[in-house]
């Protein structure tokens, strides 16, 4: 019998210890169309992903592959069966060629050695026909991550397979490759290919697929198609309830400058290059000012050149008249710097103390938290009582909470309402909304823009687009450690801001 | 009733005593077994005597010697309990050290060697300044002093190594322990301190109470009479109160932990991590020199001074007892004793019975194994709890990058 799905996961449940990560999840996947995964962080996306592709069994239900019921025990099951995953984070090896990372795993060899001859011809065939144009000899870690990622679906076209699972496969891509991926996948569903497109950017969504199914809390909310719904009816079936797409907020009434970077240099880490070059720039006071880029530009080392974690070689940083530039982390944060890390488990908390200990991490020393080098445990508590009741931020057993238990959401919320109250001129916001779910995106984004309205200055770093374009007053493009341009929001379009990303496009007007 | 025993286990501290509990009594009955397969496999073990045996291990402490019918007593033992005391000052202090350390994140192994310069720098003051003319009291807090001071600058090496370049401070701690141990040996053996007036003793210093520095009994004699114990046990146990507030009460005990905790997350915060991290193994060191102070002080004890093939064990000993007391400075003080007690265990087996002591030994290296080892299950459970199961293994790397899905994982926990 033929069936009209491909692949069907009936009745799925998986719980894990204390959670039931997909609770009675039933996802039919057509032959030949493209299928978008929508769910909020922890909504069962991934581990229903992760069942598929044998990474987990379930507890109940079953998987049909043609109308007929299939074991999936490990990924190798998955792959006899033709299904193949672009992970979020790919999966290549860095210093291998992209042919050999194409066939790493599938190699043809005759008495123990390699038959590349019949492997590359194979990989230009594929190549040439989906447009997935690839260096095949130059070495992985020297290539652009969209090419990356063209290695990765090739290895998936190498094995044959006919269900392409993507995994946020856009969230490092320029709006140019992007586009140019959405392409990639309407061909494959015009082939024939089922395509299972997991995301929660519901722009995509709308230009590409088929149909959408959308879990929530573990659990399935509907399929519906695409042609039928709309974006804010998605989101209120992701959250639960109607959602804030747009950022709501009046025009900027910028004032004086707050912060005034002249040609700061610093190093990189990584490379002999320096991650930024001569960088310079204003933010005043009441306007949000956004870095944008693709990630790995020079924003994260701008950041720590600003906020002290890095050295700068050369440059200057002066804040409210003061001349920063000298001083260590903890003279830069008393003078006026508040920041939301980029990282919130690496920098942002002591994931192992407490929510309280936490709240006063910059300000500990302050005499309204110590005497005479003493810490006043109960100012501690009565201060994080507040935050936690201004913020909103939820937790276990409030103030002696261990920070590790809390959800990303309320991490982040603790954070910015640390920063926050800290009350300086300057907020430095870094990706502050990475890993959120719409709901709390939106309350961050509200948090934000009432900062700028009480006239402090916002240095906003994001990688989001739709982040960018709405909640910027001015756009400063980042691209190889230099700002290659600075947009207005109101005038510029998001495939003109893709180009000074991609480093296509450059104006002289932001270095000045 | 049940709930509340239910509560008390749900605490992360109980778990905690308990696991160290468990390490303890395992260790004990594995020293059991021990005693009983030397008992077995050697003629000249009586089943009584290996029965003496294991009830020395369990209960040695409380062993009173043996009677005129050759039966093992039990009783009150004042003597045992004040040795016990005296032995275990020094461990408390080397087990603080270790631990202060543990709490910033560093790994102490270089109490051994600050131990040895402690000992030099105390001993040194203690013998040459004349009590005719200073108080004997005064040249003991200086003597004390000189050894917190030497071993806190004999810590602040590794840990300003490990600061300013980075280097790995176990490394560091092992080439200064040996470091120590050979100018340890060369400082007394170019000195005039080397004990001339018993000549049947080579390679002794003199002890202090020869130029007649010795810790105040503060009653310790009273109430343990015939024994060693002296008000050092009782300064060793102020001193792990005093840790006890610093590191939990105040403003430098919170940097400490945040650097240990999370140096990234220090830094960005605005700590000196590189300040911390020289400063707290100077204050290990100072309480590693301490205890050698306390220890040789005391006065009853003489120094072997050429040790540069050694390294004394209480220097070591204080990692299983930081260990077993989870780093805790108010346990380390109970864990210490123990320690001392497993020590006294040891002489009363080679006393009353044909084992010898070394069978301690094999008990607490089997607690120290299994203290490690408890910590690691401690550290593995809530991983466990949160991956769903040894299938979770399969898990790629790409779900445990802090990306979005990944929050599910802190969501769950």
């Amino acid at each position: 019998m033929d069936s009209e799905y491909i692949i069907e996961m009936l009745n799925i449940r998986k719980e894990f210890p204390g959670i039931v990560a997909n609770d009675d999840i039933t996802l039919q996947l057509k032959r030949g169309e493209i299928h978008a995964l929508l769910g909020e962080n922890g909504a069962g996306k991934s581990t229903l992903m992760s069942v598929l592709f044998g990474l987990y069994q379930p507890e109940k239900g079953v998987i049909k592959k043609n109308g007929e019921v299939v074991q999936i025990r490990d990924p190798n099951d998955a792959t006899a069966l033709h299904i193949g995953m672009v992970h979020q984070h790919f999966k290549l090896v860095d210093v291998f060629t992209v042919l050999d990372n194409i066939i790493l795993g599938a190699e043809d060899t005759k008495c123990g050695f390699l038959q590349r001859k019949n492997a590359r011809k194979k990989v230009q065939e594929l190549s040439d026909k989906y447009h997935l144009a690839v260096d095949l000899d130059a070495k992985v870690e020297d290539i652009s991550v969209g090419m990356q990622q063209r290695t990765e679906i090739l290895k998936m076209l190498y094995r044959d397979n006919e269900i392409l699972i993507f995994d946020e496969p856009t969230a490092v891509l320029t709006p140019q490759e992007i586009d140019e991926l959405m392409d990639i996948m309407r061909g494959f569903a015009k082939e024939g290919k089922s395509i299972l497109f997991i995301t929660h950017k519901l722009n995509e969504i709308m230009a590409v697929s088929d149909r959408v199914t959308v879990l929530r809390k573990g659990r399935l909310v509907g399929t519906v198609n695409t042609k039928d719904t709309t974006k804010e009816a998605l989101s209120a079936m992701m959250v639960g309830r109607p959602v804030q797409l747009e950022v709501h907020k009046g025009p900027a009434h910028p004032g004086k400058v707050i912060l005034d970077v002249e040609h700061m240099t610093v190093p990189s880490k990584l490379h002999k290059n320096n991650a930024v070059k001569d960088v310079s720039f204003q933010v005043r006071e009441g306007e949000i000012v956004c870095i944008a880029g693709i990630d790995g530009n020079g924003q994260t080392e701008l950041i720590y050149g600003l906020s002290g974690l890095e050295k700068m070689s050369s440059g200057t940083i002066t804040l409210d008249g003061k001349d920063l530039t000298k001083m260590s982390i903890h003279r830069r944060n008393l003078s006026g710097i508040s920041h939301i890390p980029e990282d919130r488990h690496k920098h942002g908390l002591v994931l192992d103390d407490t929510l309280e200990n936490n709240l006063v991490l910059q300000s500990y020393q302050d005499p309204r938290f110590q005497h005479m080098g003493f810490i006043r445990s109960s100012q501690v508590r009565d201060y994080a009582l507040k935050i936690i009741d201004e913020y909103d931020v939820r937790s276990g057993q409030g103030p002696v909470t261990i920070a590790r238990s809390m959800s990303g959401g309320n991490q982040q919320k603790a954070i910015i309402g640390r920063e926050i109250d800290r009350g300086t001129p300057l907020l430095l916001a870094v990706q502050p909304t990475r890993g959120l779910d719409v709901g709390a995106i939106e309350n961050v984004h509200a948090q934000l823009v009432a900062q700028r309205d009480a006239g402090k200055a916002v240095l906003l770093v994001s990688l989001e687009l739709d982040e960018v374009m709405n909640l910027s007053d001015r756009i400063l493009v980042m691209y190889e450690g230099e700002i290659v341009g600075e947009l207005d929001p109101k005038k510029t379009t998001v495939q003109e801001l893709g180009l000074y990303m991609s480093g296509a496009k450059r104006s002289g007007k932001g270095e000045a | 009733m049940k709930e509340k025993l239910q509560d008390l286990y749900n605490k992360n501290g109980t778990r905690k005593v308990l696991a160290s509990l468990i390490s303890i009594l395992i260790g004990l009955v594995v020293g059991a077994i021990v005693v009983i397969a030397v008992g077995l496999s050697k003629d000249t073990i009586t089943t009584q005597g290996m029965w003496d045996g294991v009830k020395l291990i369990f209960a040695g402490i409380l062993s009173t010697g043996r009677n005129a019918a050759g039966v093992l007593t039990w009783g009150y033992n004042a003597q045992s309990l004040g040795n016990m005391l005296f032995r275990a000052t020094p461990l408390i202090m080397t087990g603080l050290s270790v631990a202060v350390a543990y709490k910033t994140g560093l790994f102490n192994i270089g109490a051994p060697g600050q131990y040895l310069m402690g000992t030099m720098a105390s001993l040194m003051i203690a013998l040459s300044i004349p009590t005719s003319s200073v108080p004997a009291w005064l040249v003991w807090l200086l003597a004390f002093l000189g050894g917190c001071l030497a071993g806190a600058l004999w810590g602040a090496i590794p840990g300003a190594l490990k600061a300013l370049l980075g280097i790995n401070e176990v490394l560091a701690c092992i080439m200064t322990n040996w470091l120590a141990a050979n100018i340890v040996t060369w400082a007394f053996d170019v000195s005039n301190f080397k004990n001339m007036v018993e000549n049947t003793k080579s390679g002794y210093v003199y002890k202090t109470s020869f130029n007649g520095v010795q810790t105040a009994k503060m009653g310790m004699d009273k109430l343990f009479p015939g024994s060693q114990v002296n008000g050092g046990i009782l300064i060793a146990i102020l001193v792990a109160i005093l840790v006890y507030i610093l590191i939990n009460k105040t403003t430098l005990g919170y940097e400490l932990k945040a650097c240990g905790a999370n140096r990234h997350a220090a830094r960005y915060a605005g700590i000196n991590d590189r300040r911390d991290i020289i400063l707290s193994m100077a204050i290990a060191g100072a309480l590693a020199g301490g205890g050698a102070a306390l220890y040789w002080l005391a006065g009853n004890t003489e120094f072997y001074w050429s040790t540069y093939q050694s390294l004394p064990s209480a220097g070591f000993n204080g990692i299983p007892v930081a260990l077993l007391a989870v780093n805790n400075p108010i346990g380390v003080i109970f864990t210490g004793i123990f320690m001392a007690m497993l020590d006294i265990v040891g002489v009363q087996l080679t006393g009353y019975t044909a084992y010898n002591e070394y069978i301690t030994d094999v008990i607490i290296s089997v607690i120290v194994y299994l203290s490690a080892f408890s910590l690691v299950i401690q550290m593995m459970l809530p991983k466990w709890k949160k991956k769903g199961g040894p299938n979770a293994n399969a898990e790629p790397a790409a779900k445990t990058a802090p990306k979005p899905e990944t929050e599910k994982g802190d969501k769950e926990a």
